[in-house]
């Protein structure tokens, strides 16, 4: 396999780390010392102290974080051109570059030295997502764990312990959050086993009859704006009116707009009071006018006169009821799981690409009847006639903290203006505006559904201690000390913490609250508690334990579940049994194959690949209309689902299958937006792609690609040190703070291409732009949404109606090659090239995972068990499980 | 990088009745020079101190007054000219920035800290003490609340970065604050209805909650290592912190609370208007004296939606010419606009002694965040007379002069003891009055 190597001295150290496992220094190299002398000790050292900066004593082995700071404003002066200052001797251009090459790098080696922890895991509480699924897993509801602190972010795993902060402030959320929990549990219990409701919605007896009624309104407020515009018109014929009109045209120039004209009628002598006809003002009657009939009549009349409407309706995309709502009194809502059913069909010869319903929560800002509180729910296509209407059918959940109602409209941007303007357009080419592209025949909500599986270790407490059941002391005392004793996973606790709850609770009995009610603040309390929100294992300072079976079942689970061990798990520990090799690698596959380990692939792709920046950028409808929302969370679920599909192995397990592959996960929303034929349906499933295909592998997704960008443009800096830091494995430093964005170009024609290679320019740019620089152009083929393209543009922006400015459009030219390193001619050569990188990508994901597992920094003291991982993963054709089971059999997982 | 007090008894002297205790403070740093008789007068307004952080910055082209422009005579530009009527009661700040800040979306957490995020080893994010609580340790001992934090429903869009308000305490630690107008005004002025009685039983129990869940933490810290003893240690944190809280609530529990000299906001305010409530509730707050510290995180999000501006707040933070820098710039204008309306309103309100709120208040307004991507230069207005500042100037300091430098320079002059803050290297004579 040939290997392309960059041949800088760090990498080449950080190699030799992998072989060797002695933690390196992070030290600049002595070749340097020439050029810190002559371009920074001239005015820095003891003696003059210039700025009262003094770096004579400054060590090139950098070993305190107070160094460290010191070095990094170096670092920054040098990156802002601030030093050495004009006036002084300025070095060489490469002699520049090269200096910055290696501080950059060292620096980026100090701060994993000086963050090392030496192989310590810290204790950890649980995070976010651990934390909802744990309440989840114990209480069978959602919590909305919105108002708890983000975790993780800015380049660490929410895993790492020493990294998650709590406050007196979280642990009352704890309790807030525990309470509300818990009182859901209490109204599911009251529901369960009642016949699930079924509520229907008709649009044709709602939705066309409001259009229906519109129209009569319109034509009657039409009729009444006519007989005022004629008494308008005849007013305005005055010679002084004449002359007026001319006047205003001086400051108001839009009075000479024939509908316009109408807004400026009281400014007339002699006009009709508008009030005789039923407006508040003149504003009012003109916009009843331009806003209303001329702009809507049409259309609802020629959606009035579509077929089929006395069977359903029509979705619109843009003015009148858009969305339709299926909303029963909240009340008629109770907290569980719903089915929602829609039975619908597409209009003949629209689009496909229209052929998708959203489902949402209604916004409630305004009465307009479309757009969602948030974003979408779920999006599905639809695949039915009008005449042969298809049903869909999806699972909706109802939590304490949900609104109680749905709604569904056509898949659209969130920035409705683009549907406005196409509106517009189609108007002036159809005469009434955008053609419907779905029909929709009912809409059915069910529920709540029975629930299914085992009742959660809270409600199996609850009804294993009914009333009738000894004391009320003695009830209560059971219920608490059980139900500690599951939220701490099987931790025994104390009889003065049991005691104290029972004070609690006794207190609210005598107050006068039901045993029912009395009973949940104290539940709640063991929700904020230690031992529930700590994932605590006692240590000894001196040397490593192994884990006993019970605490190895817990990390394992949420390590592959993000949630509390199972009772398989438990049980494995109790006979002692799990830590056996044999048993441990049954459980992993078991684990894995289970669906529950979905939020490992999740939490820990998004993390890795560091994929919050798909959610950045708003996209611009205008330029990128399809990719909304919805496809948005499809091209996120495509990655997951194809990393997923190699963790659960099969024939494809290979872990550079992620560099390129002859196959994509996808659903009918997707193979739309490819543009790839045959795919229909809101399932992710794996498609065999031509030989020619762009796509297969990360560097063919969407996300991958709308990341890459700022939701305009693509952004070839950003992918291309994506890609170095994720696929190759070289991360290039961290972007300099306080560098000017590219704008002073804004108004030259350049391509992209010419643009950005003035990053080239200047020695403290050049020094990683010339790694990333590359790698991102080979790239341009697409664009900031992730479609293919093969020529681009530019277009000056001006300023709100300037005039446009002439623009530039090219043949985008993706040739290139790798700084030091083979050139390549088209992406499909990059790609290749990349690919052949298996064992820089499978190091760097082996380090990210040991980070995401252990919940600690990667740190040089991890080599040894990287290369372990590394070494047992290769033996198995880099099979992403192997590095999964690699990791769990490896005493540093193993013990604490 | 915690703010130091000299000073060993101060408690000693600040248990004494309001705002006379003020007076030893500020003679012994010698700021004040004019301060003397006027604070010897029994009612003399307390100082108050307000930190106003909006996250994603500036436009930096048509906020900053020209650089050759300095002192009385400047130029407000487009960004500024709502405040024109204001220019004598305002100073714009160039040349600050917080040294160790790296992160070019984070506008709030450590704007009034000047931390080091990487200061504390293998952790990835640390911080120390905000300005506005280093006054809440002193100023809040008079009042029902030590501090009120103010924000909004969108901070997480509005490039605040991490934090749940301005405000972060002494450990480094997060401060919660009020999301709503309708939830400060109730804090601040809703009568608890409830028997005393009852409110005694809810207070028991928090107690007996705490008591209990200490019992717990007590249990889960036997064996522990010891970075995991310190990382418990910060449960154990939370839970003194909260009942440190309560021994105050305690203390008021039989003290009603004031009068609202507004009306309570409607709910669902978002954007101008919701700025606009929150600033009204600043001066009913302060009026009030319910408490002498506030910070308010300001919402961005929800100001573009108000002002229909149909551009997400990161993009447009990222502005080129076109769409998304005339949002940017009508963000700026009606912010100024706002802050100009709230100046008028502390003018207007009226103390005890015939001055005004003003006269006593110091104000800052800015973000960590210059424009873009630049976290130097970073946007500052200062306003009010509490911290004797000199004020109708544009003060042009050098490059990279610590932000800190400011916070303390009001911190001094408030008459708060402290002697440095965040990575100050000491205050900013060019301010004084």
């Amino acid at each position: 396999m040939a290997r392309i190597t960059y041949t800088t001295c760090i990498a080449t150290l950080y190699l030799c780390a992998f072989a060797r496992a002695t933690p390196p220094e992070a030290r600049l190299p002595e070749k340097h010392r020439a050029f810190f002398k002559s371009h920074c000790l001239d005015c820095h050292d003891s003696e003059t102290r210039e700025g009262n900066v003094d770096l004579e004593k400054l060590p090139f082995r950098i070993a305190t974080i107070e160094q460290a700071e010191l070095w990094q404003k170096v670092l920054n002066a040098l990156n802002a051109g601030e030093m050495p200052p004009e006036d002084s001797e300025q070095p060489g251009n490469t002699e520049k570059t090269d200096f910055l090459d290696d501080l950059a790098r060292t620096m980026v080696i100090a701060r994993q030295v000086l963050a090392d922890s030496g192989g310590k895991i810290t204790m950890r509480r649980l995070n976010r997502r651990e934390y909802r699924n744990t309440i989840r897993h114990l209480l069978g509801v959602y919590v909305n764990v919105e108002s708890l602190p983000a975790d993780g972010g800015s380049g660490t795993f929410d895993t790492t312990g020493a990294s998650l902060f709590l406050s007196s402030d979280q642990f009352e959320k704890y309790l807030k959050l525990g309470r509300i929990a818990i009182d859901e549990v209490f109204e599911r219990r009251t529901t369960a086993g009642r016949k699930p409701m079924l509520f229907r919605f008709e649009p044709e007896e709602t939705v066309n009859v409001g259009n229906e009624r519109q129209i009569k309104n319109m034509e009657e407020e039409h009729e009444r704006f006519m007989r005022w515009k004629a008494g308008v018109d005849k007013a305005a014929a005055t010679p002084e009116n004449l002359a007026k009109i001319a006047e205003l045209s001086k400051t108001t120039p839009r009075i000479n707009n024939p509908t316009r004209f109408y807004y400026y009628a009281n400014l007339l002598e002699g006009t009709p009071d508008p009030k005789d006809f039923g407006f508040r003002d003149a504003q009012r009657a003109a916009f009843s006018h331009q806003g209303g009939y001329l702009r809507k009549y049409p259309y609802f009349k020629h959606y009035a006169a579509l077929p089929h409407n006395d069977r359903g309706a029509y979705l619109k995309l843009a003015w009148g009821v858009c969305r339709f709502d299926i909303s029963p009194p909240p009340k008629k809502l109770p907290s569980g799981t719903y089915i929602m059913r829609v039975r619908a069909g597409v209009v003949e010869g629209s689009p496909s690409s229209r052929h998708f319903i959203e489902i949402g929560h209604p916004q409630r800002r305004n009465g307009v009847r479309a757009g969602f509180a948030g974003f979408p729910l779920s999006s599905h296509q639809i695949t039915g006639t009008i005449r042969q209407p298809e049903i869909v059918e999806t699972q909706l959940e109802i939590s304490a903290h949900t609104q109680r109602e749905f709604g569904i409209q056509e898949r659209q941007p969130t920035n409705t203006k683009s549907l406005r303007n196409a509106y517009n357009r189609d108007k002036r080419n159809n005469g009434y505006g955008t053609d419907p592209a779905i029909w929709i025949d009912w809409i059915e909500l069910e529920g709540p559904q029975p629930e299914d599986g085992t009742p959660s270790p809270l409600r199996t407490i609850l009804s294993r201690h009914p009333s009738r059941d000894g004391s009320e002391a003695e009830r209560a005392r059971a219920i608490f000390t059980e139900f500690t004793n599951a939220a701490f996973r099987g931790e025994k606790p104390e009889e003065t913490f049991i005691d104290k709850l029972l004070a609690i609770f006794e207190v609210r009995r005598k107050a006068g609250d039901p045993f029912d009610v009395a009973i949940r603040t104290p539940l709640s309390v063991i929700l904020a508690s230690p031992g529930f929100l700590y994932l605590n294992e006692p240590g000894n300072e001196t040397e490593r334990r192994e884990l006993n079976d019970h605490e190895l079942a817990v990390r394992l689970a949420y390590f592959l579940w993000s949630a509390p061990p199972d009772r398989q798990l438990l049980d494995l520990a109790e006979r002692n049994e799990l830590h056996r090799p044999r048993v441990l690698r049954e459980q992993v596959n078991r684990l894995i194959a289970d669906s529950s380990s979905d939020e490992f692939v999740s939490g820990f792709v998004h993390q890795w690949l560091n994929m919050e920046r798909l959610d950045f950028f708003q996209f611009d409808a205008n330029l990128h209309r399809d990719f909304d929302e919805n496809v948005r969370a499809a091209a996120r679920e495509e990655v997951y689902q194809s990393f997923a599909h190699l963790l659960r192995g099969g024939e494809d397990n290979r872990l550079d299958k992620l560099l390129k592959s002859d196959y994509v996960f996808i659903n009918g929303l997707l193979a739309n937006y490819y543009g790839i034929d045959g795919v229909t349906g809101d399932a992710f499933r794996k498609i065999k792609l031509p030989a020619d295909s762009v796509r297969g592998g990360l560097l063919g997704m969407a996300a991958i690609h709308a990341m890459g960008s700022d939701g305009v443009v693509s952004s070839p800096v950003e992918r291309g040190a994506w890609v170095l830091r994720y696929l190759l494995n070289d991360p290039p430093p961290p972007a300099p703070p306080n560098v000017p964005q590219l704008s002073r170009l804004k108004d030259q024609l350049l391509t992209t291409r010419e643009r950005l290679l003035t990053h080239q320019a200047e020695a403290q740019c050049a020094s990683c732009h010339r790694k990333i620089d590359p790698i991102g152009f080979g790239l341009e083929n697409f664009n900031a949404a992730g479609k293919w393209r093969t020529t681009d543009s530019y277009q000056p922006a001006v300023a709100k109606k300037q005039r446009a400015k002439k623009g530039k459009s090219w043949e985008i030219d993706v040739s290139g090659a790798f700084h030091q390193g083979p050139v390549f001619g088209d992406y499909h050569e990059l790609r290749e090239l990349i690919a052949e990188r298996e064992e820089d990508f499978a190091r760097g994901f082996t380090q990210h995972l040991i980070e995401y597992a252990l919940g600690r920094p990667f740190g040089f003291t991890d080599a040894d068990l990287a290369n372990e991982i590394a070494n047992s993963a290769r033996s198995k054709q880099f099979a992403v499980s192997e590095f999964v089971h690699s990791l769990v059999q490896s005493e540093a997982f193993r013990t604490k | 990088m915690n703010t130091q007090f000299k000073g060993l008894h101060r408690r000693h002297f600040l248990r004494g009745a309001g705002a006379l205790v003020a007076l030893p403070t500020l003679e012994s740093i010698g700021f004040r020079r004019s301060a003397g008789a006027a604070q010897t007068a029994t009612a003399t307004p307390p100082k108050r101190l307000v930190f106003l952080g909006f996250g994603f910055g500036v436009t930096q082209e048509t906020w900053f007054p020209a650089l050759e422009q300095t002192g009385a005579d400047y130029d407000l530009p487009e960004g500024l000219k709502p405040l024109s009527r204001h220019k004598e009661d305002i100073t714009v700040v160039q040349g600050c920035s917080n040294q160790f800040s790296n992160e070019a979306h984070w506008g709030s957490t450590f704007w009034l800290t000047g931390a080091n995020r990487f200061a504390a080893p293998g952790q990835s994010m640390s911080n120390s003490i905000s300005a506005d609580q280093v006054a809440a340790r002193q100023l809040g001992q008079h009042t029902r609340y030590a501090s009120v934090q103010l924000g909004s429903t969108d901070a997480s869009a509005s490039g605040h970065g991490p934090g749940l308000s301005l405000a972060w305490d002494q450990y480094g630690k997060p401060v919660a604050g009020f999301n709503t107008p309708v939830e400060v005004f109730h804090k601040l002025f809703s009568a608890d209805n409830l028997p005393l009685e009852q409110r005694q039983a809810a207070m028991a129990e928090q107690r007996s909650v705490l008591d209990a869940v200490l019992t717990e933490a007590r249990r889960v810290q036997r064996g522990l290592t010891k970075t995991d003893k310190d990382k418990l240690g910060e449960y154990f944190q939370g839970i003194r912190d909260i009942e440190t809280r309560l021994s105050k609530d305690k203390e008021w529990l039989e003290v009603p609370k004031a009068k609202p000299p507004i009306d309570e906001p409607e709910p669902g305010l978002k954007g101008r208007e919701e700025i606009k409530v929150m600033y009204d509730l600043i001066v009913a707050a302060l009026q009030t004296d319910s408490t002498r510290v506030m910070t308010y995180r300001q919402p961005v999000k929800n100001l573009l939606t108000s002002l229909d501006l149909d551009v997400a707040p990161h993009n447009m933070s990222h502005y080129s010419p076109g769409q998304r820098m005339e949002a940017s710039k009508k963000r700026d204008e009606v912010q100024s606009e706002l802050v100009a309306g709230l100046i008028d309103r502390l003018k207007a309100t009226k103390e005890v002694d015939g001055s005004s709120l003003f006269d006593h208040v110091a104000l800052a307004y800015g973000s960590n965040i210059r424009s873009i991507h630049f976290l130097d230069n970073c946007p500052t207005v200062l306003t009010g007379g509490g911290a004797n500042l000199k004020l109708g100037q544009h003060l042009v300091l050098p490059k990279d002069t610590p932000l800190s430098n400011v916070w303390l320079t009001m911190l001094q002059g408030i008459g708060m003891n402290a002697e440095r803050h965040g990575d100050s290297t000491g205050i900013v004579k060019e301010l004084k009055a």
